[in-house]
């Protein structure tokens, strides 16, 4: 099932303050993939989440699922959240601590009236597919974190919705069980036709997780797109901070040549991925670190940067370094066998697929 | 220093068990002896007399009634105020507060009698101006009922049920209920089958505690239900030993034993039942802030609603107690009743050298008691808190039997004690009955105290080069400061107000305030009890307004050190 949001605002009045959590947001959730509303927090994620599971109404605009108006505005139309028919996992999990496993998965079986002997069959199928087997007599509040979030899961996959939403599922694990719990979610939603949403500020997690990733700020969707296209070819300044690290320099547009924009800034006249800014344009150059090789000593020619070495990080795998280029600060990751220390005169050469250009 | 305090947990134990245990342990050999002077000789003719007693068989339907009607009534109100202040719009959310703190400044006694004074069925205010505008013959409502007692007793355990349920609902993750509604069911099968049931302990508990409290009322059935000859077991255990009747200790403390059993058993169900509230605590902090329901129409009237009963909780008694004072005779507010104002009540009972013993018996209890009390509590404190030994979990145990004691069983129990011992008929008696049935209000904000006080705040002090001396000063004392201070004024502020155990155990000469207003009320003396009411109050108040300051001032000289 699709998910077409529509106009959609909200608005909160605290403290004689009005706070608009929704701008005008307009978007479609293709059926069947994950889809993920990445930001910050405050920039509306959660309220938008809300606003499609019903736990909240929008102050405008209109939301249907799978072509069915779930709320509406002009029309009237505002169907509660136990008549959407999804599925959802909280933040918090919200597992209920007075039932067991079994009865916290079977619960929106027995709402739904099912047959004894069918609801049996499908909690332990659930629990199954979810590698819970056999724990559904144990009380749900003294399972680890990890399993909790199985049996949320299982609970919201149990009455087979066409919807699935997540609410920063993974917040309250910890790194490495994150990292586990990312891969076996991925796993689990593949082999499921659903379509599912997922809010996160974590760009880890959206860039593993996602089909199509939608960051938002401020209540408004800043840009939509594949997690390589937000990855590598963002439109805005926000979303390259925001989606990774970037060496972010001032520049402005030189000239335009068929497949390149020629920008000069603070390293020199530099040729990057062609965009569609005017001559004369102010905007922002972001090269992310791994894209710098550095080399020692000093090079010429097109997009050759020199400069040295200001500051030496040691994390393991590399050195994260500084290099003092002109009057620009950049972030660079360099091989520890490299030899190089601090001081040291080095350059390296940009490759202009690899020099993205953004608006402010 | 081990030993040390191996030692003092000992020796606490001691004291402590000797306050708890001795009153209990001479019930027990009271019950079965054949009286005060009597002591020592089995029998068990008291436990036959007691429980054949024809009258017996009312008392315990009126009881039942009576402790029953008001505990749900009281939980259900506590529910209802907590669901609308922890989860609606509803405005003015400090009317909660005052809601749940004051009315437990408001002796029982007063409380009661302020009602009495508004809905006796010959001349309560209320009645008398529902019959002349509506003109009746008779009047529309009678305190002195068994339903009378049930509504002031209620309201009187409203606080303590609220107290325990608002937090509960305050930290309960209302995206349990969120997924509850996400997953198919509607709001009111969320209310059932998730709200509820996470709730239930919480609710138990307010319940099983207003059961002890309304068990061991004895303000309420006294003056409400005495002059409709509504007996409770409370005032069936007076009967038998005040004053002026055939006294029976025998028989009361035969009668008693079932009570305090009772009382014990259901305090040790409500310890159960807040540990497994506690673990029903969700996660909380990181969730979405809780959405807040609009109660949009129903705004107002629900608010309303709460005025009304903050109104007749806290302003209405007060009222009536000051109005009452300064006017001749029992009559309606009107001009004229104004124009009679005097300040004869006053007047007398500043006079009457019954009423000053009693002041002064009640301070001295007040500050001795509560000064003495808090020095207990401090040591008792420490022991269950920063001492983990099997004494120090004695300890504990015992100093939270007390928290069970109905005043009037107790204080039979030091009847048959304090009888063999010179004092007798003094003071001390009573200070020593009051704070063995009140020590768990001082050991309580004692251990939250010193739970503040971190082995590592004491610890990074001495390693700061400061003496053991200096860090005491510096550190310690500062912190518990709030500790000992609240628990202070909670001690003097119940002392003043002392009404259960001192009706058992005062005697001429040993008079306090609630028993001399005890007395104004069975002779209907209303103007002097109200002007002695309110000169209760206003003591308890400056207690504790002087407490705090002390403890501003104490704070500050530390921080300056």
């Amino acid at each position: 099932m699709d998910i077409r949001i529509r106009g959609v605002s909200k608005r909160y009045f605290s403290e004689g303050k009005t706070i608009t959590a929704l701008d005008d947001v307009t978007l479609t959730i293709a059926s069947n993939r994950i889809f993920t509303l990445l930001g910050p927090s405050g920039c509306g994620k959660t309220t938008l989440l809300r606003c499609i599971v019903g736990l909240e109404a929008p102050d405008d605009g209109e939301i249907a699922i799978g072509g069915e108006v779930v709320w509406s505005k002009e029309k009237g139309i505002s169907v509660p959240p136990e008549k959407r028919g999804l599925g959802m996992v909280f933040q918090t999990y919200a597992i209920w601590p007075h039932m067991n496993v079994f009865d916290n998965v079977a619960y929106p079986l027995q709402i739904r009236g099912l047959a004894r002997e069918e609801i049996r069959e499908r909690v332990d199928k659930t629990l199954r597919f979810v590698r819970l087997e056999g724990f559904g007599g144990r009380p749900a509040t003294k399972l680890s974190g990890g399993q909790q979030q199985r049996v949320a899961l299982a609970r919201a996959l149990v009455a087979e919705p066409k919807v699935i939403l997540f609410d920063e599922p993974l917040s309250n694990l910890d790194a490495k069980l994150r990292e586990e719990t990312r891969k076996e979610l991925r796993q689990f939603l593949g082999k499921l036709e659903i379509t599912a949403v997922y809010v996160t500020h974590d760009r880890v997690e959206a860039l593993a997780l996602s089909d199509t990733i939608a960051v938002m700020r401020q209540g408004r969707i800043v840009e939509v797109g594949t997690p390589q296209k937000i990855y590598f070819d963002a439109d805005t300044q926000f979303v390259a901070d925001f989606i990774g690290r970037a060496n972010l320099v001032k520049a402005r547009v030189k000239a335009q040549e068929a497949a390149r924009t020629l920008v000069d800034c603070g390293l020199g006249t530099i040729a990057c991925q062609r965009r569609d800014f005017p001559v004369g344009a102010e905007v922002t150059l972001c090269i992310r670190p791994e894209f710098i090789h550095v080399v020692a000593g000093e090079s010429g020619g097109e997009n050759a940067v020199n400069g040295r070495i200001a500051s030496q990080v040691f994390v393991g795998e590399a050195y994260e370094s500084e290099i003092r280029a002109g009057a620009e600060l950049l972030l660079a990751r360099i091989d520890p066998d490299a030899g190089l220390k601090v001081g040291d005169a080095v350059s390296f050469r940009l490759d202009p697929a690899h020099c993205l250009l953004v608006s402010l | 220093m081990d030993r040390a305090r191996a030692q003092l947990t000992w020796s606490l134990v001691a004291i402590v068990g000797f306050l708890t245990v001795c009153p209990v342990l001479m019930l027990a050999l009271g019950s079965v002896s054949e009286g005060l002077t009597a002591f020592g000789e089995f029998t068990l003719d008291k436990y036959v007399e007691a429980y054949t007693d024809p009258a017996l068989f009312d008392v315990l339907v009126n009881t039942v009634v009576f402790v029953l009607g008001s505990s749900v009534l009281a939980t259900v109100l506590a529910l209802f105020l907590a669901y609308l202040n922890t989860r609606t719009d509803i405005p003015f959310k400090f009317f909660f507060r005052i809601l749940s703190i004051i009315p437990m400044m408001i002796p029982h006694l007063l409380f009661s009698v302020s009602w009495a004074l508004l809905l006796n069925p010959s001349n309560g205010m209320i009645n008398t101006v529902l019959r002349n505008v509506l003109g009746l013959d008779h009047a529309p409502f009678n305190i002195y009922s068994l339903q009378g007692m049930i509504l002031v007793e209620a309201l009187l355990d409203l606080p303590v049920a609220y107290l325990i349920i608002a937090p509960a609902m305050a930290s309960f993750d209302v995206a349990l209920e969120e997924s509850s509604r996400v997953f198919g069911a509607g709001a009111w099968r969320t209310l059932v089958r998730v709200t509820l049931p996470i709730l239930r302990p919480a609710i138990l508990a307010a319940f099983v505690l207003g059961v002890v409290r309304s068990l061991a009322s004895f303000a309420v059935p006294q003056v409400l239900g005495m002059p409709g000859r509504v007996n409770v077991l409370a005032t069936h255990l007076y009967e038998m030993i005040s004053l002026g009747f055939a006294t029976d200790y025998g028989k009361a403390a035969a009668i008693g034993m079932s009570v305090l059993a009772t009382s014990i058993t259901l305090i040790y169900v409500y310890r159960a039942l807040t540990a497994e509230s506690e673990k029903f605590v969700t996660i909380s902090g990181r969730g979405y802030r809780p959405t807040v329901i609009e109660l949009g129409r129903a705004r107002i009237p629900l608010f309303t609603i709460v005025a009304m009963l903050s109104l007749l909780m806290i302003v209405l008694p007060i009222a009536v107690l000051l109005y009452t004072s300064f006017v001749p005779y029992t009559m309606v507010p009107s001009a004229r009743a104004f124009s009679m104002m005097t300040l004869k009540h006053w007047r007398d009972v500043l006079h009457d050298p019954l009423s000053l013993l009693a002041l002064r018996n009640s301070l001295f209890l007040a500050l001795g008691g509560a000064t003495l009390g808090v020095l207990l509590s401090v040591f008792v404190g420490y022991a269950i808190v920063k001492v983990k030994s099997r004494a120090s979990g004695i300890l504990e145990s015992l100093s939270f039997l007390s928290f069970s004691f109905p005043g009037i069983v107790i204080g039979v129990g030091f009847m048959w004690f304090f009888v063999q011992t010179p004092l007798y008929a003094t003071l001390w008696a009573l200070l020593i009955g009051y704070i063995a049935t009140y020590l768990p209000y001082g050991i309580r904000p004692m251990a939250s105290a010193f739970v503040q006080v971190h082995a590592h705040l004491e610890e990074s002090s001495l390693v700061c080069g400061a003496s053991y001396l200096t860090t005491m000063r510096r550190i310690i004392v500062p912190l518990l400061i709030p500790g000992i201070v609240s628990a202070w004024i909670l001690m003097a502020s119940m002392f003043v107000r002392e009404l259960t155990l001192s009706v058992v155990l005062s005697r001429p000469g040993t008079e306090v305030l609630a028993v001399q207003i005890l007395k104004f009320a069975e002779d209907g003396l209303w103007g002097k009890l109200s002007a002695l009411g309110i000169i209760m109050i206003g003591v308890s108040t400056t207690l504790v307004v002087l407490a705090t300051l002390v403890g501003a001032r104490f704070r500050a000289a530390g921080n300056g050190g």
